[in-house]
């Protein structure tokens, strides 16, 4: 189901402690949805406003699907350990997500480990399996 | 006795006389608050989603986010606002081109999740983030006329120190909310006076107090508090060039800029 940016940003800046009012509404994800994503890094975008991973999965058919992967800006990252180094082109990585609502190939990165399951940087205080 | 009126009267026209500058300097403590490293918002910890560590945690395992979120007092849901400022929340509640955020500006630096830094000297005090907004913090005793003013999305700030507290005044501020999308929607006659001081070691205060006779009906006082940023062994600058995000719509993510040439 979409609905519409201005009514989640709506909600959002009615509740006095606003959750997570980043650059832009969220809402373009669906956070009920967690989708985790094997591929290859085609590219690391480390700008601002956002961070970008372009990584390319294969799809069921086996054809390879380029995903566009949103994080937060670069400060947040290098709070977590996170520099421009940390994934490299054709590096194999394995990424927890909240998918684009609209189906498209693209996502907000939850988690981010090694194909073999080391922890990228530090995502979060604690292991989420 | 009659001699203490006059000796008083002649230290009077004695400090006078002292060039406005010397009268300033006398009030800068002997030795200045060393206030080095980078600092954040306590009670904001940002994962690598974007999102609060706690809710990215949450999502991550497919549960239903935690309420509340950021600590973010000077965002104005609780300001005691009058019928204009009203307006203002109101028409901010039915935007969707929730995209201005090329920095916080004032007062929003001080209540980012970006790490702050003070440059503190004996004639200014400047606070710098991630995004080069500034306050530069004159030790003057007042501000240019009202003529020779013209607002800026951070505003003219003069300061002195009241013992080991610094005191920062600020005015010309153009409405915060035009510069970043979460910012309040105070006017540009709104006036900023900041009471910062380290209350113990490693932790920052600043008590902010906020007045607008444009859009509050009276004093607005928020709360903010600092610890040192982990992670960091240097400021993290970075140009804002990529804003792939499709504002005011749920389209999604734009293509990579690349793509966007090939295709265009």
């Amino acid at each position: 189901m979409r609905y519409p940016i201005a009514g989640a940003l709506a909600l959002a800046l009615c509740i006095p402690a606003a959750p997570a009012l980043a650059h832009h509404s969220m809402a373009m994800f669906d956070q009920t949805k967690t989708v985790t994503l094997s591929g290859t890094v085609k590219e690391f975008q480390w700008t601002n406003p956002h961070c970008y991973i372009q990584l390319m999965v294969k799809d069921a058919s086996g054809k390879d699907v380029e995903w566009s992967l949103e994080m937060g800006a670069p400060m947040y990252l290098y709070a977590k350990g996170w520099r421009p180094s940390v994934l490299k082109a054709g590096m194999p990585i394995k990424v927890t997500i909240n998918p684009l609502r609209n189906g498209d190939p693209g996502g907000v990165v939850l988690t981010a480990t090694t194909a073999d399951g080391k922890q990228i940087g530090r995502n979060l205080s604690r292991a989420v399996s | 006795m009659r001699t203490l009126p006059l000796l008083a009267t002649v230290a009077v026209l004695a400090f006078a006389a002292i060039p406005a500058g010397a009268q300033r300097a006398a009030k800068i403590p002997a030795r200045l608050p060393d206030w080095s490293g980078l600092w954040v918002p306590e009670g904001n910890d940002t994962a690598i989603s974007g999102l609060p560590e706690a809710a990215t945690e949450a999502r991550a395992e497919g549960k239903t986010p935690p309420p509340g979120g950021f600590n973010r007092p000077l965002f104005g849901f609780g300001a005691p606002w009058n019928e204009e400022g009203k307006r203002r929340q109101a028409a901010r509640q039915g935007e969707t081109a929730n995209c201005r955020a090329q920095g916080w500006g004032f007062p929003m630096l001080m209540n980012a999740d970006a790490p702050i830094q003070f440059f503190v000297t004996r004639d200014k005090v400047m606070i710098l983030n991630a995004y080069r907004d500034v306050t530069d913090v004159r030790m003057a005793a007042k501000h240019p006329s009202e003529d020779d003013l013209w607002p800026t999305v951070w505003g003219d700030s003069i300061g002195h120190w009241e013992g080991d507290t610094l005191v920062i005044d600020t005015i010309a501020v153009k409405n915060p909310h035009d510069y970043f999308h979460g910012a309040p929607p105070l006017s540009d006659k709104a006036h900023y006076v900041q009471r910062i001081r380290m209350d113990k070691p490693h932790h920052l205060i600043d008590d902010i107090t906020i007045e607008d006779p444009t859009t509050l009906t009276g004093p607005w006082k928020a709360h903010l508090a600092f610890m040192p940023a982990e992670g960091f062994e240097r400021m993290v600058y970075d140009n804002y060039d990529n804003d792939r995000t499709e504002c005011g719509t749920d389209s999604g993510i734009a293509p990579p800029k690349d793509e966007q040439k090939s295709s265009g």
